[in-house]
């Protein structure tokens, strides 16, 4: 058996298998965005793996970002859940669709607590995050945290690989200092209609600042 | 519940029971009867049947209830919906101080539950049973005098169809006396084999079979601790053989629990109570104990727990694990399980509820066009993709923000233009929504997209009415 064999290049394909050459091989999740899917090291977004993405505040574009790959996330044939966990407003159902979301696979998990999990001693947050990374019942999971250590970041990127699960990981901007396990980190800074986008981190990536103007606008 | 059902009902008889003719002397009784051959073992010429009569019953579960309690006197309990019970007593009356003393611990028994009984005594089933609907009390022990107890009955007691009771009004038969002298195979044809079978099984000419009730299946055990003990690890360490108990019993029955409870009891507190509900029946001992672990972890005890009490009073027949081929999310491969199994851990930690789905309602108001729904199990299917749905007859709806505040967030305002951290740049003309005047919840704004300082996208709206308040309601993310 060579290595250009086709059923070694099949097991190659194993996302749990890393190779230097493998990374572009790899096809991800088309982020519905032309030039940012060339920016990107699979091509989109990977559909394994936690990935970052650092805004300055709240709201700054992070989420219309993701709606072309959520939509196309949960409308697929074999789609699983898409778990919101602990979103810091109310998600909008009807803003949701229109994007192209099938509601049917999106759940929220609350952010708040009952009174009686307070003496629980780490946050529930991450604790509601990795347990919904690591089921295998979700396709994406998306999760804002304000406070982290790297310790918990790396849990959570090995919860994501272990259920084959994209996390997403909404942080504040600060967190940029702060070493990471997650195999691809963003920056975002909102434009009048868009966002300049800054790749801190990702395998094989290109380096540089790409500005992106949402679709109708 | 679960009757062991051994025959059905003859649909003209009112008799959930299945009658099989002792003997086989007349020709006219084989052919129809839908019985069954098989008799239950313990059926002896000597039988004592107690017949109640029941009113001011709840429905069904009154009487299920009360025959879960009368099975203290006998294993044998027949229920006969809707306000009958019958029990075989032969072989309990000794232990009772006899018939008399029976019947005051049964009657007491229905009065424990508000139930007023009539209660009759005779050796065949039906018979019992008829003399306690007509009323009468009777108490006769011995075949040979049942006869005369019948004769004397009228022939409503029996409940048969309204038409054979108007053919045998018209014969002249009004008592089961007259019924029982009539030729028995004029009688079948004329009044139908069913009714003749109902007499035989009266007096005992032939045997009557009934299903015995069993009382729901449940599991409840207790653990008694040899300490008090108020530290968790150790409350774990406890609860280790009551869940193993748990795991054998559901193995055994082939059951799921729905809803498990755990009691905690203390020396002078009430019991702490927590409580499991499931979003899958699960007969999974290790994993029950798993999600009961993370409810013990988050609970606070008043006081030191003396023992353990687990009880699952809702057991369903579990349905067997199916494997896929595919893994979850790959193929089409379902994730079911994945999915029941989460929102049990999140539920078991965060609290029942803690997982919600989204769902539309047709709704101007923003603030009621959405509904928080029970998260839908993951199962794979070739669904076609759903149209966008961001246009309504080719007009294209209004931008509507990905984020809602959970209540609109008042705004400073200048010169009757808003601010929030600096001056908001407008974006959009204005959309308005006017509605809800009939239902009390009435709304009048005008919504526009603005910018903030910082290039965040908000959603803001004006109400109409003076003082001309600004509203921020949502974030375009």
């Amino acid at each position: 058996m060579v290595v250009g064999d086709p059923k070694i290049t099949r097991l190659l394909e194993h996302p749990a298998i890393w190779r230097g050459r493998s990374a572009a091989q790899r096809v991800g999740l088309s982020t519905g965005f032309a030039a940012l899917d060339e920016h990107l090291p699979d091509k989109g977004w990977p559909r394994t793996g936690l990935i970052e993405i650092l805004v300055t505040r709240f709201g700054s574009g992070e989420l219309p970002l993701l709606m072309p790959a959520l939509a196309a996330l949960t409308s697929a044939a074999a789609a699983r859940w898409c778990v919101w966990v602990a979103p810091p407003l109310l998600p909008f159902a009807p803003a949701l669709v229109s994007c192209g979301v099938v509601l049917d696979r999106i759940a929220v998990v609350d952010g708040a607590l009952p009174r009686q999990d307070a003496g629980v001693r780490r946050g529930p947050g991450m604790w509601a995050l990795e347990q919904t990374l690591g089921s295998g019942a979700c396709d994406a999971v998306l999760g804002w945290v304000r406070q982290s250590k790297p310790r918990e970041i790396r849990r959570l990127q090995l919860a994501a690989e272990r259920g084959r699960t994209l996390g997403v990981l909404f942080r504040p901007q600060r967190a940029a200092r702060d070493s990471s396990a997650a195999v691809l980190r963003l920056s975002l800074e909102p434009l009048v209609a868009g966002v300049r986008l800054t790749l801190l981190k990702g395998r094989s990536a290109h380096r540089g600042v790409l500005e992106l103007s949402w679709p109708g606008s | 519940m679960r009757p062991n059902l051994i025959g059905s009902a003859d649909s003209t008889a009112d008799l959930p029971s299945a009658i099989a003719p002792a003997r086989t002397d007349s020709a006219a009784l084989h052919a129809p009867l839908r019985s069954v051959q098989r008799m239950p073992h313990t059926c002896s010429p000597n039988e004592l049947w107690a017949g109640l009569q029941l009113s001011g019953l709840e429905p069904v579960q009154g009487l299920e209830e009360l025959a879960t309690r009368a099975q203290r006197f006998t294993p044998r309990v027949s229920l006969v919906p809707p306000d009958g019970l019958l029990l075989e007593v032969a072989g309990s009356l000794h232990l009772f101080g006899g018939l008399s003393g029976l019947r005051t611990e049964l009657i007491g028994e229905c009065r424990h539950l508000q139930i007023r009984p009539v209660l009759a005594f005779a050796p065949t089933p039906l018979a019992a049973l008829t003399a306690a609907r007509a009323g009468e009390e009777p108490i006769v022990s011995d075949r040979a005098q049942l006869v005369g107890l019948l004769a004397a009955l009228p022939i409503s007691a029996l409940r048969w169809p309204e038409e054979t009771r108007a053919r045998l009004a018209r014969a002249g038969v009004r008592t089961i006396g007259a019924a029982l002298r009539l030729p028995r195979a004029g009688f079948a044809r004329r009044f139908g084999v069913a009714q003749l079978a109902t007499l035989d099984a009266l007096t005992g000419r032939a045997r009557e079979v009934r299903a015995t009730h069993r009382a729901p299946l449940r599991f409840r055990r207790r653990h008694e601790l040899e300490c008090e003990v108020s530290d968790h690890d150790r409350l774990r360490a406890a609860l280790e053989p009551l869940l193993a108990a748990l795991g054998v019993f559901l193995t055994t029955h082939q059951r799921g629990v729905a809803e498990l409870e755990c009691r905690l009891v203390h020396r002078s507190v009430p019991a702490t109570c927590c409580r499991l509900i499931l979003a899958a029946p699960c007969a999974d001992a290790q994993q029950l104990g798993a999600l009961l672990r993370e409810r013990l972890d988050s609970l606070q005890l008043p006081e030191p727990v003396r023992a353990f009490e687990l009880r699952a009073d809702q057991l369903l027949p579990q349905r067997s694990p199916r494997r896929g081929l595919w893994q979850p999310g790959e193929q089409g491969g379902e994730a079911r399980e994945e999915s029941e199994g989460l929102i049990d851990r999140l539920c078991a930690r965060l609290g029942p509820g803690a997982v919600h789905g989204l769902a539309l309602r047709a709704e101007h108001r923003p603030e009621s066009a959405w509904l928080a729904t029970t998260p839908p199990p993951i199962i794979a299917s070739s669904r076609v993709a759903v149209p966008r749905a961001n246009s309504v007859n080719g007009t294209p709806l209004a931008a509507r923000p990905l984020w809602l505040l959970p209540d609109p967030q008042p705004l400073a305002s200048q010169d009757g233009l808003p601010r929030r951290r600096g001056a908001l740049r407008l974006m959009s003309e204005p959309e308005r929504i006017e509605t809800g005047w009939w239902d009390g919840g009435e709304v009048a704004r005008d919504y526009y997209v603005a910018l903030d300082r910082h290039g965040v996208r908000l959603w803001i709206f004006r109400e109409r009415e003076s003082p001309h308040r600004w509203f921020l309601q949502g974030l375009f993310g």
